[in-house]
């Protein structure tokens, strides 16, 4: 059977199950072990299911047993944990009460500083899903109490987390200079730029959405006298604390970027038991929501490997890609089909598995061209970021959806997402026409 | 029985997940002042992590906490609704059943073969490989307890039941 | 028919071009023979990849033995801190070892598996920011970032060992949070650890030598002799072919390194041995490790230490392979 068929089929019956309202972990689990299944009973051309036992329970195994063993991603866990915490320590209603109080002439202010820490917080994870882990907790549930419209109040934040990957530091950048043999550190500086321009064009939709619809984002109502904006500010002092241990901390060589989610962790536990805030219930309680919330993410992004181990099986993206390398297109054309390719398999794979069965292939293509592989790297960064936010298998937005719970149901965050997403794929045209934005930074220094 | 069991799962994930934050806080505390650390940090964190994504499950299972689409089926009347709910809970039993077999055949292998991780310590691999079983297991368990009563609502004509734990059974 | 390779690593680097001309020499020589090499570990990862392999996911790949301590423990032997850093005659070495060793044969052959050819990733040295190693007295108190059991004896120096992976050693580096990182030369300037780092020195110790190409013995067994035949000698040629790339690239690393301004030392043979002398208790652990597997340690290393010797000698003589007219 032709592994290419299999694969498509695949994506069909996840489509068709995600429809029926399949928890979207069992979907992608249980359709590649399915596929698996059938590719290795087919391996020598005839229908041998005993031989197919062993290699499918191995596949399926190692695929979802490795992401969860894995020290790196124990930075999700851990922010989860600190978003909480610092809710129950009441550290987020402070920092949300200052921002509310210094940015209430700027309407949609609140949701603007979200996508803003948002950002500053990508400067620190180096992971889009840990970043709206961490700042969906904090900002989402806090715009909610605002009385702001509650598409605004996730996917503001389920946007901004994808900033994490493009403002350095960042994982999938590391793994793309694996890849293609380039510098990582001029693939961190060429990511700046394209981010705030991202994070710009992010706020220009929060702008837009509130000038529209003044309702979105409701007004501060009290008069607001200048006593009141210095004691919000001092009031979040916390906040503030912590944001200076991290980067402190991660820029004087204190600490990784996964070790600072553990002692932001234990920072906050200590200011709140030190404010008097914090129980030990207080933390147990928070810990059971942490759990409870991460474990249904890592369930579905298991799924998600275990699918993407299947897709390298069926051979769908060498196919896809020869088909694109034998059309012999024009350099435009070429950049087009690539982010259509892309954003395809954005629709359904994570960004790390979108690359590992892509860049072998896809790289040497870009160099045949004679581009230039930082700015593409900025290029496939962009794309794979959008693929977290876009239906039906939006990480991020699935993270959000965690945090919110059944107050706010999927549709309507992806629905919010939709404006957010015009915005995106203005932003990387913009990056696609014009090296210069990526090239900048890198190349004077 | 079932719920108690569940709930202490829940707490040895809080329990490990706190437990990986002090370690990774210790060693780190440790070699900025004493310019030491603690041995095979990384490993035993990853272990911890399995405790920690995988024993929750079963709860987020009872609490139909599971991540899903509905825009579509929100558009079928209530029991169209339901069915696919409870098709969802069917589909996942299938879904999980080869992972739990594999999980087995691993666990076991690793507790015959003696594996271990390299390291100062030498940690065995199989716990984080028992841990796994455990979760999915109980997992697997908690779902098929829910189809059960789930059908048996369907066909009484009752709403299906918010979360697993609303139910005195179980 | 086509065949499935899992390779962790991506399809970049000198390791990654050893396996292509593996794949494509096999391919080559054996009519019909399709190679799917699945680069990152879109199959499995590295710590998954004995049990993949062995359990068919696909029908061969790379083995890296420090995922395996108790399983690969007899590979295991091209990962100690003996005098052993050329990565030619550590690749020829290791190589003869697993093809002549009936035991080691038997013992892998219970796992399912079948051994192909080695790879290295050659000599481990070490670079360091704002200090500089020249004797083994300057190690004490840096905090560094350690492969295997090159890093324990590091410790066994009074250093204090950083866990973090080799693609952080540069931030780790440039805050500070490191003040040295062991590496191997291609990769330190792969990674722009030239741009962080004042010194490099080589330690002229030991290497990373046990990772290598295996398939499932299902899979081989059902192959024709002479498919068969072809990745056996493709394997075998694997050790040549990267030993040219890795010691050309490691050569021109170090020039790299030194335009970069940083300053190249040499080990002073008797500093080299004082490092050679503290690792030994690795040594003899392994050896434990190898006994409780069935395995009689000593002669493996007696046998492995003269075939050392004996690649060794070759080189001096004729030159590397690939120099030789
Ligand atoms: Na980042
Ligand atoms: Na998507």
């Amino acid at each position: 059977m032709d592994g290419t068929l299999i694969g498509l089929v695949a994506f069909a019956a996840v489509i068709g199950l995600l429809a029926i309202r399949v928890p979207i972990a069992f979907a992608l689990a249980g359709v590649a072990t399915v596929g698996t299944f059938v590719i290795f009973a087919f391996r020598t051309g005839v229908f041998m299911p005993d031989r197919a036992i062993r290699p499918t329970s191995s596949l399926v195994f190692s695929n979802s047993f490795d992401l969860i063993h894995s020290y790196d991603l124990s930075m999700i866990p851990l922010f989860v944990a600190l978003g909480h915490i610092a809710y129950r320590a009441e550290i987020t209603t402070k920092i949300y009460h200052a921002a509310r109080v210094w940015l209430a002439h700027v309407p949609g202010g609140v949701a603007m500083a979200s996508v803003v820490g948002c950002g500053g917080f990508s400067a620190i994870t180096g992971s889009s899903i840990a970043c709206a882990s961490t700042m969906g907790r904090i900002c989402s549930p806090e715009m909610l109490r605002m009385g702001y419209d509650k598409r605004l109040a996730t996917a503001s934040v389920a946007a901004g987390g994808t900033l994490g990957s493009l403002i350095p530091p960042s994982v999938l950048f590391i793994i793309y200079g694996i890849f293609t043999e380039t510098s990582i550190s001029k693939l961190f500086l060429a990511g700046i730029l394209p981010g705030l321009l991202s994070l710009a064009g992010f706020l220009l939709v929060i702008w837009f959405w509130v000038w529209r619809d003044p309702a979105a984002a409701p007004k501060y109502a009290e008069t607001i006298t200048f006593g009141d904006k210095w004691r919000a500010g001092l009031a979040a002092w916390p906040a503030a604390a912590l944001f200076v241990i991290i980067v402190g901390g991660i820029y004087g060589g204190f600490f990784t970027a996964t070790e600072a989610a553990a002692i932001c962790v234990s920072a906050a536990v200590l200011i709140g038991f030190a404010q008097r805030k914090l129980s030990f219930r207080d933390i147990v309680e928070a810990l059971r929501e942490t759990c409870i919330q991460t474990t249904s993410i890592f369930l579905i992004a298991a799924g998600a490997k275990i699918f993407v181990a299947f897709i390298a099986l069926t051979g769908v993206a060498p196919s896809i890609v020869q088909v694109v390398t034998d059309a012999q297109l024009s350099v435009v054309l070429l950049m087009l089909a690539i982010a259509a390719i892309y954003l395809l398999l954005g629709m359904f794979l994570d960004p790390i598995g979108i690359m590992v069965l892509t860049l072998p292939l896809m790289v040497p293509l870009v160099e045949g061209y004679g581009l230039d592989l930082i700015w593409f790297g900025v290029v496939v960064i962009k794309l794979l970021e959008i693929g977290l936010i876009t239906p039906p298998v939006g990480l991020n937005v699935f993270v959000i959806a965690g945090v919110v719970g059944k107050d706010v149901p999927i549709d309507r965050i992806f629905s919010g997402i939709l404006r957010f997403l015009t915005v995106d794929v203005l932003v990387l045209i913009l990056i696609m026409a014009f090296p210069i934005l990526s090239l900048l930074i890198p190349g004077s220094m | 029985m079932l719920r108690r069991i569940e709930m202490l799962l829940l707490d040895l994930a809080v329990f490990a997940v706190a437990a990986l934050g002090l370690l990774i806080t210790a060693s780190v505390v440790l070699r900025v002042t004493v310019n030491s650390g603690v041995p095979d940090t990384i490993v035993m964190v990853r272990e911890l992590m399995v405790a920690a994504i995988v024993l929750p499950l079963a709860v987020t299972t009872a609490q139909r906490a599971h991540i899903v689409v509905e825009f579509l089926s929100n558009r079928l009347p209530r029991r169209g609704q339901e069915a696919l709910i409870v098709f969802g809970s069917v589909f996942g039993l299938l879904a999980l059943a080869p992972l739990i077999w594999a999980g087995w055949r691993e666990a076991t292998h690793a507790l015959t073969s003696g594996g271990f991780f390299f390291g100062d310590l030498q940690l065995p691999k199989w716990p984080g490989r028992i841990l796994f079983l455990l979760g999915i297991s109980m997992c697997w368990l908690r779902l098929l307890v829910m189809v059960v009563t789930d059908l048996r609502d369907l066909r009484a004509g009752r709403p299906l039941a918010e979360t697993a734990y609303l139910r005195g059974e179980g | 028919q086509t065949l499935f390779v899992g390779e962790a690593g991506p399809n970049r680097g000198a390791r990654a071009d050893a396996l292509q001309w593996f794949a494509d020499t096999a391919t080559e020589m054996a009519d019909g023979l399709t190679l799917d090499i699945q680069w990152g570990g879109a199959l499995f990862k590295a710590g998954a990849a004995l049990n993949g392999i062995a359990d068919g996911v696909a029908d061969m790949g790379t083995i890296i033995a420090v995922y395996f301590p108790q399983e690969m423990v007899a590979y295991g032997i091209a990962d100690l801190p003996l005098q052993n850093p050329d990565a030619w005659v550590g690749m020829k070495a290791t190589d003869a070892l697993m093809r002549s060793s009936e035991a080691i044969q038997q013992n892998l052959a219970s796992m399912n598996l079948v051994y192909l050819g080695t790879f290295t990733t050659s000599a481990v040295h070490i670079g360091c920011k704002g200090t500089a190693i020249r004797t083994v007295e300057d190690i004490e108190g840096l905090k560094v970032r350690g492969v295997g059991a090159y890093g324990d004896t590091f410790r066994d120096f009074g250093a204090n060992m950083v866990s973090m992976s080799i693609y952080d050693a540069y931030q780790g580096l440039d805050t500070g949070l490191l003040d040295c990182s062991q590496g191997y030369s291609y990769a330190t300037a792969a990674l722009k650890q030239q741009e962080v780092i004042d010194s490099y020195t080589l330690l002229n110790w030991g290497q990373v030598g046990a990772l290598g190409v295996f398939a499932n013995k299902q899979s081989f067994d059902a192959l024709d002799p002479a498919t068969q035949e072809a990745l056996m000698t493709a394997g075998e040629g694997m050790a040549d072919e990267l030993g040219r790339l890795i010691t050309a690239d490691n050569e021109r690393a170090v020039e790299t390194m030194r335009e970069a301004g940083v300053e190249i030392i040499e080990l002073p043979e008797d500093e080299r041995m004082k490092l050679v002398e503290k690792g030994a208790g690795y040594i003899d652990e392994w050896t434990e490790r190898a006994a409780s597997a069935g395995l009689d340690g000593e002669a493996l290393l007696e046998e492995y230490r003269a075939l050392i010797e004996k690649y060794t000698a070759e080189r001096d003589e004729q030159g590397y392979p690939w120099e030789r007219g």
